[in-house]
């Protein structure tokens, strides 16, 4: 065991020696490693932060229930009740005509230019209709749109309208984004196993004279491996935190521009940074690929040199 | 210890580089493979030593059929064996201790064990001071001596070592026949590959005289001359 132990710590020793005398290759080989990696990164952290928004946003979606214009309280009586029994809706909210004109008088900002200044008062009478807000239980297109016929045939009803349009859309390129995602990783995991893969073939050739000493006496594959992996590894490891340095910086730019434009739209977002167990998780995947690359690098030229 | 019983090898596309050699060598032994060059004596040291395997025949070495071990056995098997090649196979990028250390890494021996070890075999050489220099800077013979010191460091029980004396001039070649000789009253079998005669050095000793693959006389004539 302790042998064993003395092993590994030797083998790493003698990578971290070899990466010493080839720093600037292997700063270089690191940091293609990190642009690689920051590439999916930075565009997970963008795709969770608009998730977060539209998860945000989706909490306030409302079907919202118009009435005609005349009708008596019998009728807002009745259909509050109708709303009371139906299952699929979670809460509702009743705005009379009189607290619509108020609230629109109070949002007004057009009051303060001078000119404009009656267009509200100068109304003879109130033209908004009693309105229900709805927030439906269920999210999903089909109980929405059955949900939708259910109040539309109410009496006195004039107009249903789910204000999810936009949602729709939102949630339609969001669920792009993360195919696009997806499909960007695979490339480029598939890019970094190429590039680490070759790195090692290259050392490999370097190395040729000893791998092929070291088995005629009597070397064991997994010893002439050895080397290569933790080089592998090293080099997930370490573009792994090349790519976390790219993508802090950059969302960190990203969001002073970004912190402005929100303000104008009096919205409060921003991209987060990564989380420390998705910083985890890039170094650990990383570090897999460059063992999977070097082992795919080594075994052929292990099965080449035997003899 | 080793026994070879009609053994033939053929490499692919080639004639046969031995053909139906048997003999057998004792522990302890100091054995000359002697012939022409291209007579199979290469081939069969790389047979003893595990490095290739017979077409067809049996190779005993230690009691075990070299033909019936797994690939993965094979390594273990290589490591009874000091090694010394043809062409040395020093590695230029590495000095001189580290050169004879890479055969105790491969046995998992480091530290201040290996060390010990790597300055007993430098020693035993001759190349105690050159233990910092650079395998290029050293002349032909001490090259040869390096590759010995590599072949040794390890302590194995059986010394192979092919053309050791190729390039060097006779004073030179006599100094490692010395030395091999060293090694064989310590109680390690030494099989030495050679194409020339080596004067008087050999006669007292077992000859495998190799001609076209065949064994012209698997004399082993030690027991019979010193009888």
């Amino acid at each position: 065991m302790n042998n064993w132990f003395s092993q590994h710590i030797q083998t790493l020793e003698l990578v971290l020696r070899r990466f010493k005398t080839n720093k600037l290759s292997t700063l270089l080989i690191c940091m293609a490693i990190g642009v690689t990696l920051a590439l999916p990164s930075l565009l997970y952290a963008v795709l969770d932060s608009a998730n977060g928004l539209a998860n945000n946003v989706k909490s306030e979606s409302k079907i919202s229930v118009f009435l005609t214009l005349n009708h008596d309280d019998a009728v807002v009586e009745k259909i509050t009740t109708a709303l009371k029994n139906e299952a699929q809706i979670n809460s509702f909210k009743f705005v009379s005509k009189d607290d619509a004109l108020k609230n629109l008088q109070a949002t007004d900002t057009n009051k303060d230019v001078p000119s404009s200044n009656d267009i509200l008062g100068s109304l003879q009478n109130n033209p908004l209709p009693d309105a229900f807000f709805i927030e439906p239980k269920q999210l999903d297109n089909d109980s929405v749109e059955s949900l939708k016929s259910t109040l539309s045939k109410l009496d006195g009803v004039e107009e249903v309208i789910v204000d999810g349009a936009w949602l729709k859309r939102l949630n339609a390129l969001l669920s792009l984004g993360q195919k696009a995602l997806t499909i960007v990783a695979g490339l480029l995991a598939f890019a970094l196993v190429a590039v680490i893969g070759n790195t090692i073939r290259m050392q490999i050739l370097t190395q040729q004279a000893e791998i092929n000493l070291s088995q005629l006496i009597g070397a064991t594959n997994s010893f002439i491996r050895r080397p290569f992996l933790y080089a592998g590894a090293l080099y997930g490891l370490l573009g792994g935190l090349f790519a976390l340095l790219i993508t802090y910086a950059a969302i960190l730019l990203f969001n002073q521009s970004l912190a402005p434009l929100a303000a104008e739209y009096q919205a409060d977002f921003a991209v987060h940074l990564p989380s420390f167990s998705v910083c985890f998780v890039i170094c650990a995947l990383a570090l897999l690929l460059g063992i999977i690359a070097a082992h795919l690098a080594s075994s052929k030229s292990l099965s080449k040199s035997v003899g | 210890m080793i026994t070879f019983d009609n053994v033939t090898k053929r490499y692919p596309g080639s004639h046969e580089a031995l053909t139906g050699v048997s003999f057998s060598i004792e522990r302890g032994d100091i054995v000359y493979v002697t012939g022409h060059s291209g007579a199979g004596k290469s081939t069969l040291l790389k047979l003893i030593a595990t490095i290739e395997r017979p077409t067809s025949g049996i190779v005993l070495i230690n009691n075990q059929n070299v033909s019936k071990l797994k690939e993965a056995t094979l390594p273990f098997m290589r490591r009874q064996f000091g090694m010394v090649f043809q062409d040395h196979k020093l590695l230029y990028d590495r000095n001189c201790y580290h050169n004879v250390a890479l055969p105790l890494a491969i046995n998992g021996i480091t530290g201040h064990e290996a060390g010990k070890r790597i300055r007993a075999a430098l020693d035993k050489v001759g190349l105690l001071g050159k233990e910092k220099a650079m395998p290029i800077t050293l002349s032909g013979g001490e090259q040869q001596r390096l590759a010995i010191a590599r072949a040794v460091v390890s302590r194995p029980s059986i010394l192979i070592a092919d053309e050791p004396t190729g390039n060097l001039d006779r004073n030179y070649a006599a100094d490692i026949i010395t030395l091999f000789k060293a090694f064989q009253q310590v109680g390690v079998t030494v099989i030495i590959a050679t194409h020339d005669a080596l004067g008087q050095a050999n006669l007292e000793n077992k000859v495998l005289h190799l001609n076209h693959g065949k064994l012209a006389s698997a004399a082993i004539e030690s027991t019979e001359a010193t009888a």
